[in-house]
C-alpha cells in the first residue's frame, strides 16, 4: 500500500463499519437484487441473483462482518473478482468512490469490532476511519475449494 | 513453411478414411471375392500417404506406401487373398491409425520394422521403394529469368487443399520470385479456399519444371501457364466447411443464454400495457427459436459416426470368444447433438460387448437349440418426436428371470414376494452396480455386467434405459435420449415458497400425500404407492425452509434413478419449463443434492435438485 501514490477504492457501510474495497477488484456495482436461497450453505451466503442472464453467488457482508442492519440502507451489491471467480458483496450502502493518497492510509491496524486478518489497511476520509477490507480472506471460507 | 497448425485438420481426415479402411476390410474380409473394397482401400490410403507426406510425417508415408503396395498388388492380381492377408491388412491399417495420432501429438516415429517386413513379404518384394515426395527440381542460373502467369488446380476431392496450395506457392518459390499470388496466402489458409490459385512469377526455369515443381506439392490436377482466370467462390450447389466443435459449444451457450432472455422479456411484455412491447417480444421470440433451430441442426451428427467403430468390435471379439456373428446396422444417418453422442459411445459399447459376450452363444449350443449357427447383433437409431431411441437387440440366450430373481433375494432378503420380474424390475436388478459377478450368474446369462454403466451414462445424458428379453430369444435394450442436451425439461416445485426445479427424466409419476398410506421402512418413513414401499424425503425439511407453515394438500413427486424411487413430498406443483442449466460458483458446503441452478422466465435463479441424490 504504501509504495502506491494513490488507493483507489470503493467506500461502503456495512452495519456501522465504513469499509472501502480497491477498486482494482471491484468489477460492478448493483443495487440490491432478491437472491434465491442455497440450502445448507450458511448464514453467510445471501444467495443466487441473475445479473443479465448470468448467476452470481452474493455474500452477506453483515453476517461476514457480524454487524447489525441498519434500516435506512438502501442495500447494494458490489461484484468483485477474486481468484478468477466473481461474486456479489451485500452491503449496506455504497458511498463513495475515492481517490486516496498514500499517506492518508495506513497499514493494517486493530480495531475494535472487526477480525483483524479481515483489514488491509485502515484510512481516513473527511476525518472518519475506514477500513480497507482484505477481500480475499473476507471470502475465502466460503468461496469453493 | 509451418504445417502445424494443419496437424487437427490432418488427425481428423486421416481418422475418417481409417475408419472407413475398417469397414472396407470388414466388408471385404466377410466377401473376399468381392474386391470392390480394394478400390476404396487403396485410395484412401493413397490420401493418408500423401497428407502424411505433405505434413512432413515420413513414418505415417512410409508404411502407408507399403500397404498402398501390397493393396495394388491385390488389385492388380498379382498377389492372392489368403486367410493371413486380412489378418495383416487389419494389423496394417491399426497401426497406421497409431502411427498418426503420434504424428499429430508430434511424436513420430519409425513404423514397426516386424509389419513393415510382413507387408513387404506379402507384396511380394523384399525392399520396397521407400515414399516421399521428390526433391524439387533445380534452379538453373545460367537462364535469365522471365515473367509468367500460373495458374494451380488443387483436385476438388484433395484435403488439405489450403496447405497444398501454400505448398506449391513455397515450391515455385524455390524457382523464382513468386508475387500477385490469388487468392492471398492468408486465405489459402481458410477452409472456404476452392482450390483455384494462380500467381506470377519470374524464373529462369522452364514451364515444365516450374510445373513440375509445384506437382510435387500433391494432389494437382492442372498446372497452366496463362493469364489467370477469376477466381470464383460461387461455384457449386450447398457448400460445407468444418467448424471447430468448441465454437458451436460456445454459440449453444449463448443461445441457452438468449433462451432465458426471451423467456424473461416474454413475461415483462406480459406486464405491460404497450402494444408495441410485445409485438417486439413475439418478434424476438420467432427470432431466438430460429437461431436455437439452427445452431442446434449444425450441432447435429449422424449417428453412424459412432456406429462405425463396432463392426470392428465385434469382428474381433467374434473371433477371441470362438463365436460367430453377423452384426448390422441401421439408422446410421439418424443425427444426435454432438455433445450427447460423444457419451453415447461409452453405453453401447458395454451394450453390444454384453451381447457379444453374453447373449449369443456358441454355434453348437445355437444348432442344438434350433437356430442358426451364426448370431446376429442389431444395432439401430430412430428418431422418436424430440428424442432419438438407440436399439442394441441379439438373437441370444435372453435371460433367465428365474434365476435373477432369485439372486436378487438373496441379495435382499427383505424383497418382494413377486413371482416373475417385469422388463422394469429386471433392468432394475441387473443395473445394480456389481449385481452379475461370474460367481453370481452363472446360468444365467452374465448380464448385468456394464449395465450399470451404461444406465448411468444414459442417466446423466437425461435418458432411459429399458429391457426386452424373452428366454431363449434374445434380448433388447433400448437407449432413449434427448436430441440435445442444451435444454432440459423440468418440473418446478415449491418449498416453502421457493422453487425446485427438478429434471423431468427422473420423474416417474406424481402424487398426492396421502398420510394414511405412510409407513415405515428401516425405520424411516416411507409411502405406500400402489403396493410400493417408497421411502420419503420431505423437501421442506430437506432445504430447512423457514417460510410459511405446509399446505395441508402435498404432491408428491415419484422419482426414478435406476431401480430405486424416491417420494418427495413439496408444496406445490408451479408447472413445467425447458430450462437452461447455467454455471455459477459454488459456495462451500453445497449440498450434494443441489445439481445446478438455472434462471426462471420471469428472471429469478431456481435450484436444480438431483434426484440420484434425494434419498
Amino acid at each position: 500500500m504504501a509504495d502506491s501514490p494513490t488507493l483507489h477504492a470503493v467506500i461502503f457501510r456495512i452495519g456501522a463499519l465504513n469499509c472501502a474495497a480497491p477498486a482494482g477488484i471491484v468489477r460492478e456495482i448493483l443495487p440490491r437484487l432478491d437472491a434465491t436461497r442455497i440450502p445448507g450453505v450458511g448464514q453467510a451466503v445471501e444467495g443466487l441473483v441473475n445479473v443479465r442472464g448470468t448467476l452470481l453467488t452474493v455474500l452477506d457482508g453483515h453476517v461476514l462482518l457480524q454487524q447489525p442492519r441498519r434500516e435506512e440502507d438502501e442495500g447494494a451489491i458490489i461484484v468483485v473478482e477474486v481468484g478468477g471467480r466473481r461474486y456479489g458483496l451485500g452491503v449496506g450502502q455504497v458511498v463513495d468512490f475515492l481517490e486516496v493518497p498514500a499517506h492518508a492510509v495506513a497499514e493494517r491496524a486493530e480495531l475494535p469490532g472487526i477480525d483483524p486478518r479481515l483489514v488491509k489497511a485502515v484510512g481516513i476520509r473527511d476525518g472518519a476511519h475506514f477500513i480497507v477490507l482484505d477481500i480475499d480472506a473476507l471470502v475465502a471460507p466460503i468461496i469453493g475449494s | 513453411m509451418d504445417l502445424s497448425k494443419y496437424a487437427g485438420l490432418f488427425l481428423a481426415e486421416s481418422r475418417e478414411h481409417l475408419s472407413g479402411c475398417n469397414q472396407l476390410l470388414l466388408m471385404w474380409e466377410r466377401e473376399p471375392a468381392n474386391r470392390d473394397a480394394v478400390g476404396g482401400l487403396f485410395r484412401s490410403i493413397h490420401t493418408i500417404k500423401g497428407m502424411g507426406a505433405t505434413m512432413g510425417f515420413t513414418g505415417v508415408a512410409e508404411l502407408a506406401h507399403r500397404l498402398e503396395s501390397l493393396l495394388d498388388a491385390i488389385r492388380q492380381e498379382r498377389v492372392t487373398v489368403e486367410s493371413g492377408t486380412f489378418q495383416l491388412l487389419f494389423r496394417a491399417v491399426d497401426a497406421l491409425g497409431e502411427a498418426v495420432e503420434e504424428a499429430a501429438a508430434g511424436r513420430e516415429r519409425a513404423p514397426d520394422p516386424a509389419l513393415v517386413a510382413a507387408l513387404d513379404r506379402a507384396t511380394g518384394q523384399a525392399g520396397a521403394t521407400p515414399a516421399g515426395p521428390a526433391p524439387p527440381p533445380r534452379r538453373r542460373a545460367t537462364d535469365t529469368p522471365r515473367a509468367r502467369s500460373v495458374q494451380v488446380i488443387i483436385r476438388a476431392d484433395a484435403v488439405m487443399r489450403g496447405a497444398r496450395a501454400v505448398l506449391a506457392v513455397r515450391r515455385a518459390e524455390s524457382l523464382g520470385r513468386v508475387g500477385a499470388v490469388r487468392p492471398p496466402l492468408v486465405q489459402l489458409e481458410r477452409e472456404e479456399f476452392d482450390g483455384r490459385l494462380a500467381f506470377r512469377i519470374e524464373s529462369a526455369a522452364t514451364e515444365d519444371e516450374l510445373a513440375a515443381a509445384i506437382r510435387t506439392a500433391g494432389e494437382i490436377e492442372a498446372v497452366r501457364f496463362e493469364e489467370p482466370a477469376p477466381v470464383d467462390g460461387t461455384a457449386g450447389g450447398r457448400r460445407q466447411i468444418r467448424v471447430d466443435l468448441n465454437r458451436l459449444d460456445r454459440l449453444m451457450k449463448q443461445v441457452g443464454e438468449l433462451v432465458v432472455a426471451r423467456s424473461r422479456l416474454g413475461v415483462l411484455a406480459g406486464q405491460s400495457d404497450d402494444p408495441a412491447l410485445a409485438e417486439l417480444s413475439d418478434r424476438m421470440s420467432r427470432l431466438v427459436s430460429g437461431i436455437q433451430t439452427e445452431v442446434i441442426a449444425a450441432r447435429m451428427t449422424p449417428v453412424g459416426d459412432v456406429f462405425e467403430r463396432f463392426p470392428r468390435l465385434v469382428r474381433d471379439l467374434s473371433r477371441d470368444l470362438g463365436k460367430r456373428i453377423r452384426f448390422d446396422v441401421e439408422g446410421e444417418e439418424i443425427e444426435l447433438d454432438r455433445s450427447i453422442l460423444d457419451e453415447i459411445g461409452d453405453p453401447l459399447l458395454h451394450l453390444i460387448r454384453n451381447a457379444a459376450d453374453h447373449g449369443i452363444e456358441s454355434p453348437e449350443v445355437r444348432e442344438r437349440a434350433g437356430k442358426p449357427p451364426e448370431g446376429r447383433i442389431l444395432l439401430a437409431a430412430a428418431r422418436e418426436r424430440n428424442s432419438v431411441v438407440l436399439r442394441v437387440s441379439d438373437d441370444g440366450r435372453g435371460i433367465d428371470r428365474a434365476a435373477v430373481l432369485a439372486r436378487a433375494r438373496r441379495d435382499d432378503p427383505a424383497r418382494g414376494e413377486a413371482e416373475a420380474l417385469s422388463d422394469d424390475a429386471l433392468l432394475r436388478v441387473i443395473a445394480r452396480p456389481g449385481f452379475s459377478t461370474a460367481q453370481a450368474v452363472s446360468g444365467v446369462s452374465g448380464r448385468g455386467v456394464g449395465v450399470d454403466v451404461a444406465m448411468t451414462r444414459v442417466r446423466q445424458l437425461g435418458g432411459t434405459l429399458e429391457i426386452r428379453s424373452d428366454l431363449g430369444k434374445g434380448t433388447t435394450f433400448l437407449i432413449r435420449v434427448p436430441l440435445t442436451l442444451a435444454i432440459v425439461r423440468a418440473l418446478l416445485a415449491d418449498a416453502g415458497g421457493e422453487r425446485y426445479a427438478l429434471p423431468l427424466a427422473y420423474v416417474a409419476e406424481t402424487v398426492e400425500f396421502d398420510p394414511r398410506a405412510v409407513t415405515a421402512l428401516r425405520s424411516r418413513e416411507a409411502l405406500v404407492v400402489r403396493e410400493q414401499v417408497i421411502p420419503t424425503v420431505h423437501l421442506r425439511d430437506l432445504v430447512a425452509s423457514r417460510e410459511r407453515p405446509a399446505p395441508s394438500r402435498r404432491p408428491t413427486v415419484i422419482l426414478e434413478v435406476g431401480e430405486r424411487r424416491t417420494a418427495l413430498v413439496v408444496d406445490a406443483l408451479v408447472g413445467q419449463q425447458d430450462i437452461v442449466v447455467a454455471p455459477f460458483d459454488a459456495p462451500r458446503g453445497m449440498p450434494p443434492y443441489v445439481g445446478g441452478a438455472t434462471i426462471l422466465a420471469d428472471g429469478a435463479p431456481a435450484l436444480v435438485l438431483d434426484a440420484a441424490a434425494l434419498r
